[in-house]
């Protein structure tokens, strides 16, 4: 339930209904707008601008997870695969083809779209872990058939993609791909904010607290569940298509398993079942990834005796242990934390 | 024909060690509705400790063994305490994510302590190859098969007739119950984990016996358990043993016969393509039971 600051009331439907609610709501998101595109790039040097954009790329594939677990609360662990998919269709399309982003981005967005209708199927009949199960296995198989794939996928050598161009700009810096990954995800972000708003997106949620209850209710809950599939999927297509142009290079180890345990573990972190939260959680994994990046010379310093592949051990707890936590002592996440201080602050100096 | 000989009985030694492991993952779950993700880093993680006390302490292996007990002891308490009992009651979301991300603590907990390549253990069983008409066993899987189908006689004695498996049984039927009977029902809990995770010791000892302690395969091959129990069924031990040799049997067959067409490893996929196919034709496995909702 969102609080209004006291003596804020809806007179009409058009208020009721409207996103931006307040003047001083509409003050903040052209800040944050002017921030993301104006003020960053002129103050941050590439290396902070690099970070912006796996964080962008990161906002765009937690949407669409958020979308499928969040919403429809169908678990995937499988979402890692979804961006696989989208990343070499781009990659394929471009390499042997020659085709431009313009054209690459959407085929990778429709190609994963079809794949999430595919997984979709055994949805139908089983639900809770069994899903997770089921988009596991098609996590192996999606791997296994990328590594076989020969000519087409050159298994283990990856394959090239080349960045994007625009009107005769080539997009091959970190400064230049912030404007297009950031306007792709602020889309992205409208998108599935409104899309949460509509007759699916209630439907979705309905399906998630009770699907037996939501049937009973005349939602088509077999028709929804494939939609939130195909939403998901298309968005983990996008995210992959933008990261393979980004990156200019991918190779089947970009797409572990345990990237898809991290994806729904911070999306927890982050809060579930809300937009913010998927925002929040998408920032919150990289910038964690960045706070590993610095301190691990410091651990390698502290015990002489690790590795480096000790080092990622070290990764793989925290990020681990961290989840475990939020789940135990927070499982709303960050989210739920933020609410709590915007609505004492919208509030005060009344406690409620 | 003597291929496809060949083929069935590796496949079905293969498979009694997946029935072992499989069956780990169903005790928890009869037991407290958990799903173990966890499982394959078990394997693994248990494999290295024990590696670990064989080189690194120069134990022989039943004292390995032995001490190897206390710590997984310790292990399960702190899973049951720590993680999962304050989970109680919460979506089973929350039940799926804490075990995966405690897999991949314990992933991390391997990399950190033991790092770098794949390592062997001594051999302390006898090796060699005895040969049935067309058919060749090594005397490893012999005796992996004869160790596996001890500790299953063992468990199901436990299971069956001692008054601690009757408990579990118990338990796994009605937890109210079971605590109105005077059972202390996280005890119970944390004693299924214990028996899972020493059923995922064994299994993992065994193929790293046969194939060197790797952190990779073993993981693996906990994630190929969770094909066995699908394909069993969720709660039934029967399940286990069947799908485990039917794994273990398609996957020997399927690779035999479709890696020269495809250019190899598809044993590494083949039981997720079967786990897909079940979960589309028949989602509770051949044994589970048909779960009716209720709003």
């Amino acid at each position: 339930m969102l609080k209004k600051p006291c003596g804020t009331f809806d007179e009409t439907y058009a208020q009721d209904i409207a996103c931006i609610r307040t003047p001083f709501r509409a003050g903040l998101l052209i800040l944050l707008l002017l921030f993301i595109f104006i003020i960053m790039p002129l103050v941050a040097d590439d290396y902070v601008l690099g970070i912006m954009n796996v964080i962008g790329i990161t906002v765009i594939a937690m949407l669409g997870l958020n979308i499928l677990t969040g919403y429809c609360g169908q678990i995937s662990i499988g979402h890692v695969a979804f961006i696989a998919v989208g990343s070499y269709t781009s990659s394929i399309l471009s390499e042997h083809l020659g085709w431009q982003f313009w054209a690459t981005f959407p085929s990778a967005i429709l190609v994963s779209g079809l794949l999430g209708l595919i997984v979709a199927l055994p949805s139908l009949r089983i639900k809770g872990f069994y899903i997770a199960i089921s988009t596991m296995a098609f996590h192996y198989i999606t791997i296994w058939i990328i590594l076989h794939g020969g000519d087409l996928t050159k298994g283990v050598w990856g394959l090239p993609c080349e960045f994007p161009i625009f009107f005769g700009i080539s997009f091959d810096t970190e400064r230049k791909m912030y404007f297009l990954i950031m306007a792709l995800s602020v889309l992205g972000t409208i998108m599935a904010f409104n899309l949460v708003r509509t007759k699916f997106g209630r439907g979705f949620v309905a399906v998630r607290d009770n699907d037996i209850a939501a049937e009973f209710m005349g939602l088509n809950i077999f028709r929804l569940k494939i939609m939130a599939f195909i939403i998901c999927s298309m968005y983990a297509g996008a995210a992959g298509s933008l990261y393979a142009h980004y990156l200019g290079m991918i190779t089947v180890e970009q797409f572990p398993l345990i990237d898809s345990i991290w994806y729904m573990g911070f999306l927890i972190i982050g809060g579930m079942g809300s937009i913010s939260g998927a925002i929040f959680g998408a920032i919150f994994y990289r910038l964690i990834a960045q706070v590993v990046i610095f301190t691990a010379p410091m651990i390698g310093e502290a015990f002489p005796s690790l590795s480096v592949s000790g080092v990622a051990g070290f990764t793989q707890i925290l990020f681990g242990v961290l989840i475990i936590l939020f789940l135990v002592l927070e499982p709303r996440g960050l989210n739920h934390r933020w609410q709590i201080t915007l609505s004492s602050f919208r509030l005060w100096p009344f406690p409620y | 024909m003597a291929f496809f000989l060949q083929l069935v009985v590796s496949g079905f030694l293969t498979g009694s060690v997946y029935a072992l492991m499989a069956l780990g993952i169903v005790i928890i779950y009869k037991a407290s509705s958990v799903f173990n993700f966890a499982h394959g880093s078990i394997v693994a993680f248990t494999a290295y400790l024990i590696w670990h006390l064989m080189v690194n302490l120069h134990l022989h292996i039943i004292f390995a063994v032995i001490i190897s007990l206390p710590v997984i002891i310790i292990i399960a308490y702190l899973i049951q305490r720590l993680i999962l009992y304050p989970l109680t009651g919460q979506p089973p979301l929350a039940a799926i994510m804490a075990t995966l991300a405690l897999a991949e603590v314990v992933n991390g907990a391997i990399t950190l302590f033991w790092p770098g390549p794949a390592r062997t253990y001594p051999k302390f069983l006898p090796t060699g190859t005895i040969q049935i008409g067309t058919v060749f066993i090594t005397l490893e899987e012999i005796v992996n098969f004869i160790i596996c189908g001890l500790a299953f006689t063992g468990f199901m004695l436990f299971f069956q007739k001692s008054k601690l498996g009757l408990t579990m049984r118990g338990t796994a039927e009605d937890h109210q119950l079971a605590r109105s009977e005077g059972v202390k029902v996280n005890r119970i809990f944390v004693l299924a984990w214990f028996i899972a995770i020493i059923m995922a010791g064994i299994g993992g000892f065994l193929m790293a016996n046969m194939h060197g302690v790797n952190q990779e395969p073993l993981i693996a091959l906990g994630m190929k358990s969770l094909a066995v129990v699908i394909l069993g069924g969720m709660e039934s031990i029967l399940g286990a043993v069947i799908g485990g040799i039917a794994i273990g049997l398609l996957e020997a067959l399927g690779a035999g016969y479709l890696d020269p067409l495809v250019g190899g490893g598809v044993e590494e996929v083949f039981p997720f393509i079967i786990l897909v196919i079940i979960l589309l034709i028949k989602p509770y496995g051949l044994f589970g039971y048909k779960r009716i909702e209720r709003v």
